[in-house]
Order: structure tokens, then sequence, then C-alpha cells
């Protein structure tokens, strides 16, 4: 019995040796024979040997035998999987196949440049109002002081419903409501749909977005209004961006300012450039101090208070960021143009 | 508005290169949005504004080079050559309705010969871009680009009775256009007349009878002032815009009139024509002196930059006005008539920063002194459910606001359309009472290009008459189509269906704290029969959504079928969604426990979801549907149904015995409701 315990350890001692110089998954299958053939294996021989064992050892014996055999099992095992795995996975999978996406629906360019600017206002301290866009020729001009009948309207040229109602023809009728229901200091953006009496083509929609801009309070000055618009376009542009501002007409500023921006394609280094004519500047932003006569008609003192105000077309300076050379592609959703925007 | 810079040298000696001319236009506030040689002259294209009739022409262009330059505008003669005859005796002006013309001027010039212009007035007309007709009628529009201010030139002899009267049109009077368009007149029209009728539309166009031609001998010269506001009118209702009325419109220079007459007179010497003495001027009530107090800090109050006063006494003196002073730092500005704009003292304050330079103005930022009101809940659920429909795989789209009679037909939205009266095109004469009509565009359109599936949402209002009144209703729709997702080797590509409809609205409730919300089955005009549910939050249905109507698939030509939604936002955003609050984790194991029955294949899940729900069962924490299927392994007309329940106890773990008798009671009721028969190989327990 002894013996016998002897020669199983020494089986395993032996079997340890063989496994450590094994080189390949080969010298494993020719251990594993060796060990576990079920012909002519050691174990198996061995367990040939206690059938003259008594009753007692045998039970101990087999225990011995049991533990050996589980030892070369388990470490055959480990042993296979160091030698196979690479080869396996090489052999299975192609990881060059490609990966699985999630598609994830994409916003509209519109909404997603209209939310850039309100971002910017927003860090400004602006806050954001909305209006009806079905408005009343009070809200949309009279109050806005475009007298009836005059020429000026003739630029906003206008969708009617009924002789008093109208498809507001810019967000500025919110600018009125806003005064109207506030005392000021205000300092607002309105974000909307507007419409204008105008064929579809390349440059024209009868129906697009603007952000609309009002701040009202003591002391507001021409020199606030450019600060507050160089900043804004130096965010939602680049830092280094020439500005300028030139004076114009608005019936519900005065001053009146447009603002121009230097042409990102050609950084007014082309004459012939296309989209800027070569003047190296492209026209952004229309602004001015709020008319006396706009504040009087909302009850404010031009005396006590002035402000200043502002408006952009969306999808215009979408078009110009982006070189975007035909308007009506914003509403046709093509999902090939407005998935384009999604990481933008 | 063309100008050229040789005309331009008629009234001022500017010798800038064109470019810093080009830049100093544009500081100004006359913008040359084109500008091209033409042999040694240059023409631009300026950009000129409602409020400023007199930048349109040569003389306004140069008053404004003049003051930014500090120039002296050059003085013009018009030399006459006079016959004996009185003007008044050739022809008698009577102003009968001086509200509509409060200055009208008249000379006479006789024995003119008719005939081509000469090369240098030819070449001003052409210019223009305007046709030269003969030396008279190009003259009449050589004034007009060249001071702003229209004349019109008649034919003396036919005016019968030698008269002029300026009255209202009569009922049922017409009169036959230079354009040889035949005008019906009505009282509201002011017309220049002779003694039988009318000979020309006052400020918009003259009659073709009394037009100057070839045989024309004696030309009556008008130059006047007519009502900006009556000549509008006119002009948009009878369809003809002309350059006169286009300046008229906008308010011409009432001090004009004289001047521009004997500019034109004086021409027409050149023609062998021969003036007549004393110009007719019959202006009843002249026009007052408009005079503006600036004061020097309100300069400063709105521009935010200390400008010298004597910059801003010069500058508004260069303009043309009359500046004098009341007392320190206040001055009395008297306004000149060619200023029409000008009325207030911020007006001239904008005089002021235009030449003094924008661009000198410095940057400052607003003072916040008071913050704005917090930021409106309404924005930030529309956000949220933006981005809950982009997780879910919807592209947003935006679509115009407008609609047509065909498409309102065919979704029947029982809402009573908005009419655009004015509509652009008959496509879109009305305004959309549903999301639905574009989106439906939006798939053909897309479909037609290849794509495999298309999963739209859009969020806008939806217009319609309620109660006589017009009504913006904030509407959220969807659609869904075709292959969800472009096809990928490791996964199958599955169709969209009406579950995954279904399972984009229940997240959005969930994610926007609208719970408990619930689905009834209701028939609805947009979607197949039963295959339509209203959602439905606290009693009210917030909208629909289902299979759409075969019907209009085929009207947009759609093969697919299209799971459609539409959602009232405003009804939904208008209920206070639920105040969020945690709930503690249990730090005690759950639970779960797998039952799987078979059932009546007609049996519905909300009714379980009812019976499950009346039992009240204690510690539950959730309840799913996680398998459904029927086929070989399950009798006929039977599915079987696999739900999972989770039980936890904030407090300690729960004991088997008392999750079993709860199972055991969620099996009765089940059986006792639905004859459920518990699945044999169904897993019991885990």
């Amino acid at each position: 019995m002894k013996d016998f315990k002897a020669r199983v350890e020494d089986f395993k001692k032996k079997f340890d040796k063989a496994l450590a110089g094994a080189k390949d998954g080969k010298s494993l299958q020719e251990l594993r024979n060796t060990y576990l053939s079920r012909k002519k294996g050691v174990v198996k021989s061995l367990l040939e040997e206690l059938k003259a064992f008594k009753p007692e050892e045998k039970s101990k014996a087999g225990k011995m035998l049991n533990t050996l055999k589980n030892h070369v099992q388990k470490k055959l095992e480990t042993a296979q999987k160091k030698f196979t795995a690479p080869e396996t996975i090489e052999k299975k999978i192609d990881l060059t196949l490609p990966g699985e996406k999630k598609y994830w629906g994409a916003p509209h360019p519109v909404v997603l440049f209209q939310q850039k600017i309100e971002n910017i206002f927003i860090s400004m301290g602006f806050s954001i109002e909305e209006g009806p866009e079905i408005e009343t020729d009070y809200y949309n001009f009279e109050a806005l002081n475009f007298p009836p009948h005059h020429p000026a309207r003739d630029d906003w040229d206008t969708l009617y419903l009924s002789d008093d109602l109208l498809l507001r023809t810019h967000t500025s009728p919110v600018q009125i409501r806003a005064m109207e229901n506030r005392k000021p200091p205000i300092r607002i953006i309105v974000p909307g749909r507007v419409y204008r009496r105008e064929t579809p083509d390349p440059t024209h929609l009868p129906m697009f977005y603007q952000v609309e801009g009002l701040v009202v309070d003591k002391g507001i000055t021409f020199a606030h209004l450019k600060g507050t618009l160089e900043y804004f376009l130096k965010t939602l542009f680049y830092e280094k961006l020439k500005i300028r501002f030139r004076p114009s007409f608005f019936p519900f500023t005065e001053p009146s300012a447009e603002v121009d921006i230097e042409c990102l394609v050609c950084r007014g280094e082309d004459d012939k450039c296309r989209v800027c004519k070569g003047t190296g500047w492209k026209e952004i932003l229309g602004s001015g101090m709020v008319d006396p006569q706009v504040l009087k008609n909302v009850n404010i003192d031009p005396e006590k208070y002035s402000g200043f105000a502002f408006g952009m077309g969306i999808e215009r300076t979408a078009m110009f960021a982006f070189q975007i050379p035909d308007m009506r592609y914003f509403f046709e959703n093509d999902l090939r143009f407005i998935r384009q925007f999604t990481l933008k | 508005m063309i100008i050229s810079l040789e005309w331009l040298k008629d009234f001022i000696d500017v010798d800038l290169p064109p470019s810093a001319l080009i830049d100093k236009l544009d500081m100004i506030g006359l913008m040359v949005e084109e500008w091209k040689e033409k042999g040694s002259d240059i023409i631009l294209d300026i950009e000129t504004y409602a409020n400023r009739p007199d930048t349109l022409g040569h003389l306004g262009v140069a008053r404004e080079i003049a003051a930014a330059l500090g120039l002296k505008l050059k003085q013009q003669e018009w030399p006459l050559a006079e016959i004996e005859e009185k003007t008044s005796e050739l022809c008698d002006v009577q102003i009968w309705d001086p509200d509509l013309c409060p200055r009208y001027c008249g000379i006479v010039v006789k024995g003119v010969k008719v005939g081509p212009s000469p090369e240098w007035l030819r070449k001003k007309i052409e210019i223009m871009g305007l046709k030269s007709i003969n030396n008279v009628v190009d003259v009449t529009n050589y004034v007009l680009f060249a001071t702003s201010q229209p004349i019109h030139a008649f034919d003396l002899a036919k005016l019968a009775g030698r008269k002029i009267i300026i009255r209202r049109a009569k009922q049922g009077e017409a009169i036959k256009t230079l354009e040889e368009e035949d005008v019906s007149l009505s009282p509201d029209m002011l017309v220049i007349a002779d003694e039988e009728k009318p000979v020309a539309i006052a400020g918009v166009i003259g009659g073709l009878e009394s037009s100057v031609q070839e045989e024309t001998q004696d030309i009556f010269i008008e130059s006047a002032y007519f009502n900006p506001i009556s000549v509008r009118k006119t002009s948009k209702k009878i369809g003809i815009s002309t350059d006169a009325s286009y300046r008229f419109e906008r308010n011409a220079d009432i001090s004009f009139p004289p001047r521009a007459a004997l500019m034109a007179a004086s021409l027409m010497t050149q023609f062998g024509g021969k003036v007549s003495r004393g110009i007719t001027d019959v202006y009843p009530k002249p026009a007052k002196e408009r005079t503006v107090v600036l004061r020097n800090q309100r300069v400063f109050d709105l521009l935010g930059v200390e400008i010298d006063a004597k910059f801003s006494e010069k500058t508004l003196s260069n303009l043309g006005f009359q500046v004098e002073s009341q007392r320190k730092d206040v001055w009395k500005v008297q306004v000149p008539h060619h200023r029409v704009d000008v009325e207030r003292e911020a007006d001239l304050i904008e005089e002021i920063a235009r030449f003094y330079g924008y661009d000198k103005i410095p940057v400052h930022f607003p003072p916040l002194r008071v913050p704005e009101p917090p930021l409106d809940q309404r924005r930030e659920k529309i956000d949220r459910s933006r981005q809950i429909l982009f997780n879910h795989g919807f592209d947003e789209a935006l679509n115009f606001s407008f609609s047509s009679p065909e498409k309102e037909a065919q979704f029947e939205t029982g809402r009573s359309a908005i009419e655009i009266r004015n509509p652009i095109s008959s496509n879109a004469s009305l305004l959309r009472t549903t999301l639905m009509g574009g989106l439906l565009d939006n798939i053909a359109w897309n479909m037609n290009r290849g794509a495999d599936g298309v999963h739209f949402f859009e969020v806008g209002n939806i217009y319609f008459k309620n109660k006589m009144k017009s009504q913006e209703q904030l509407t959220l729709s969807l659609v869904t189509t075709g292959l969800v997702g472009p096809p990928h080797w490791h996964r199958k590509s599955e169709k969209t269906d009406f579950f995954r409809l279904k399972g984009t609205l229940e997240s959005l409730m969930e994610y926007l704290n609208y719970e408990p919300y619930s689905f009834k089955e209701e028939p609805h005009t947009l979607f197949e029969k039963e295959s339509a549910l209203a959602l439905v939050v606290k009693k009210d249905t917030i909208g629909y959504f289902g299979l759409l109507k075969k019907s209009l698939l085929d009207a947009y030509s759609l093969d697919e079928p299209v799971w459609a939604a539409e959602l009232n936002l405003d009804a939904l955003f208008g209920k206070p969604s639920q105040a969020f609050q945690y709930s503690p984790v249990t730090k005690f194991p759950t639970v779960t426990r797998d039952v799987s029955f078979i059932a009546d294949g007609n049996v519905s899940f909300q009714d379980i979801q009812e019976v499950v729900g009346k039992l009240s069962l204690p510690y539950l924490g959730s309840f799913d549907l996680y398998d459904r299927f029927s086929g070989p392994s399950i009798p006929k007309g039977k599915v079987s149904l696999s739900l999972r329940f989770v039980f936890s106890h904030p407090k300690r773990t729960l004991k088997t015995e008392e999750i079993d008798k709860i199972q055991k009671k969620i099996i009765s009721a089940l059986g006792a409701s639905f004859n459920f028969q518990l699945r044999e190989g169904g897993r019991i327990d885990k």
C-alpha cells in the first residue's frame, strides 16, 4: 500500500515535469494518452492494481487515484487553453468586420442652428420669448412704426388672412408684446417662423426662421448693441472674425445698423467671389436702437429708457456658415441632407 | 439706385479713387451692392431705403458725399431763352384738391423740335437702363434721375381749353396710358385733367393722347408734389408702378418743383424751344419749416460715446440742416425739405452717428442689473421630447405651414382650415390643420431616392378656426415606415411596426414624467379600422396613433405601410408633469418569478394588467410580459404568455413562502378571470 502511494505521487511529479516541458497541443495529446487512455493509460493500469487490495485500503487508494486523475485532467485542460486560445479566435472572428452603430435620429439643421444661437444669448443673460405666427396689422406693422400705406411695407411683402390678420413677416411683433407685458429691464430673444409673399427660389422662401433680440433698460446705448452682437458673432463663428456696422433703415429702429461679417469663403481676397460678390462682406444681421415712437407705443418713456433690437434669418446664416447654395434644401427634408448636420 | 460717377461730377468735384469712394458710401449708409466699369465711367448700384427718397437721384447722393468729404455742391445754372407770353396766359392751372396736390408748377416751352436725343443725353438715359425715346421724354427722365423730382411733359395743343385741372377722377372716367393700357378711374384717384377729361394719373403715369409725339411743338412741363399716400393707393389699385410713383409715394421734396421745371425747360431750349415767362406755381398752403431740438447729452445717451459738439454742428450743416444754438449744448435744428425722414431728435442723432462712423463707436457690454425670468418649462419639455425621439431613431423634419384644399380633403381632420387671401399658389392657399401632409411628402421624397426606411417627427404648429377665432396649436407628429436603420451583417434587418411607435410614445410619456397614461382603442379618420389607439393622460385624449389609412398611402403613392402619431403638445404640456422624487433603493435581494400560461388568443394585455392591478399585491416592484408566442407546440387558437413579476421589500429579505402565496394568488386570479392554464415546462421558480 505504501508502495502504491509513493508510485502515485511519483506519477504526479513525472506528469507535472512532462507538462512543464510540453510545447504544443500535440505533446499535450501525448501526455493525455499516457495518463488517461482508457486502455493502457497510467490511471487505468493503477486502477487494475486495486483489485488486489483489501476493502479499506481499496477505498483509500481509490481516492488517491481519483485525486491524480482530477489533477491530470485539470492541468491538461488549462494547458490546452493556453495553447489553442489565440489560434481559435483568429480563425473564428474577422475583427475587421464593421461594428454595429446605433441609428440615432438627427436634429433638423435649422433647429440645431437656432439652438446654437439661443445658447449664446442665454449665456449673456437673455431669456427666450415666443409669440403667435398669426398676427394683427397693429403688432406686425403699426406698433413698429410702419405707417399705413408706407412703402417701407413693400420690403415685408405680406400674406394676409383678412383685412386685419396676417402671417407675421418678422418676429418683431413679439418685441411689442413683450414690452406690453413686462416692465424693463428686458433682455430677450425671439426665435420663430415668419412668412413673406415670395415664390421659392435658391435665396427666397415664403416661410423661414428668424431670431429677434431686444434689450431695453436705463442707459442702453449703441455701444452696448455693438458689444452684444460682436460677442455673439465671434462666438457663433470664430474669435478673430471681422465685423462691421453700417447705417441702414428699419422703421422700428433709429439709428439703424446693418451688420456685415467678413466673407467666410474668400476672406475678402477674391474680387470675383460669388458668395460676397467681391465685396469681402456678407450681411448677417439687421439692428438698431429701438425707435422712440416704438417705446411710446408701449408706454415706455424714451427719455428714461432706451434699448436696442436686432434680427437675423436662421437659414440664411446657416447657408453662409455651411456653404449651402439653396435655401429650399432645408424644407425638402432629404435624409441625406439633414443627417449631415448631426455632428456639426 | 443706379449712380454714374461721371454724372455725380455734375454736382460735386470728387476725385477719390472708386474703391475709397465705395467704402465711404458703404459706411454712411449708401451700400454699394455692385459696381462695374463702363468706358471711362463707373456705374454703382446703391441700396436705398424707403425713408430716403432724396437718394433716388444723383443730386441726393452727391449731397451725402459732399457732407462726408466736406465738399461743396456745385451751383448749377439753368439759362432760359424766354418769350413774351406769360405761362399763365398759355395754360391755366387750377388745383381742385389741395390735400392730394399741395403744389403744382408748370411752364411752357414753345417751338421744340422733337427728335432723337443728343449723344450726351442718350448715354445718360441708357446708363439708367432705359431706352432713349425722344429728346423731350429723355429730358423728363434725365431730370428725374438727376434730382429725384419726377416731371411730366404734355403736348400743350392736346390740352382742351388750355387748362390743367388737378382733381379727383369722376365715376366712370377712364384713360389710355402711355403704355397703351386702358385704366378705369375712380373718385379716390387724383388725376390731371384738361377742360374735358383726365390727361394723366397724377404722379403715376401720363395719358397717351396728351403725350409728346413727333409733331408736337409746344410743351407744358409739369413739376409737382403729390400726396404720397394717394399716389401709393392709386398705383397699387391700378397695378402700375413707375419711376415717378416710386418717388412720390416715398414723399418728394416739396421745395423742389420750381427748380426741376426750370431745369427741364432750360434743357429743352437746346432743341429750339423758347420758354414762357414766369413759372406757374400753385402752392396754396406753403409747408411749414420743420424744427427739431437736439441735446448734446442725448447724443451720448444713445450712442455711448462722447462726440465733440462742434462735430455734430458741422455734420448737420454740411447736410443742409440749419443749426441754431439755443443754450449750451442744445440746438434748434431746421430740417431741409428734402430730408422727409428727419422728424425727431433720434433722427438727428443717427445723422451724427453716420458721419462720425459706426466703426468709431466703442464696444461695450450692457450691464445685467436684473436677471431675466427663468427659462420656460415648455421649451425644456419640447427639447427633452426631441432627445427621446432621436434616441428612438426618429429624424427631425420641418415642413412649410402651408396646405392645399386637396390635401385638407384627404386628411379630414375636422378642423376648419384658415385661408390665405393672397397665396403664392393654390397649393399653398391654406394653413395646415395637420402635420401629416408634410411628413408623408417627406416619406415619398426619401423613398423615391432609395431610402429603405423613413422615421420622421416634426414639432410645429397647426392652424385652424375655432369659434371664428384663429388658433395655433403646438403639435408633435411621428411617421415610421420600412426598415429600421441601415442593413447590417450583425443583426437581421427589422421592419418598423405598430409596437415600435407605441414604445416610442411610452418612452416619451415616461421620460417626460406624464404617468399614469393609458391607451384606448378608438377609431380615427387618419387610421385603418381597429388599428388605432388614443393616448389618454388624466382623462384627456392627447393624441392618436396607428396604421395610416390605405387611401392616404395611395394619395402619396406609398407602398409600404406607415404608422403615424399626432399629439397635441399644448394639451399635454398644459398638464403638470409628475414632480420627480427619488425612491429608496432596497438593500435586500429582489425576488423574480416567471410564470407562463396558455391563454385564449383574444385576451388583451390591458385586461391582464387590470386584473393584476386590482390584486394590489404587496412588494410587487414591476410586472412585465417578456414572451408571447403561438405555434405547433401550443393548441390552436391559444397563445403562450410569459409574465415576470419582481418583488422586493425595503427593510428585509422576502421569504419564499410569502412569495409563493402571492404567486398562487396571481395564478388563481388569472385562471378565474381568463381561464389561464399554467404551461407545462414553464419555469415556476427561479
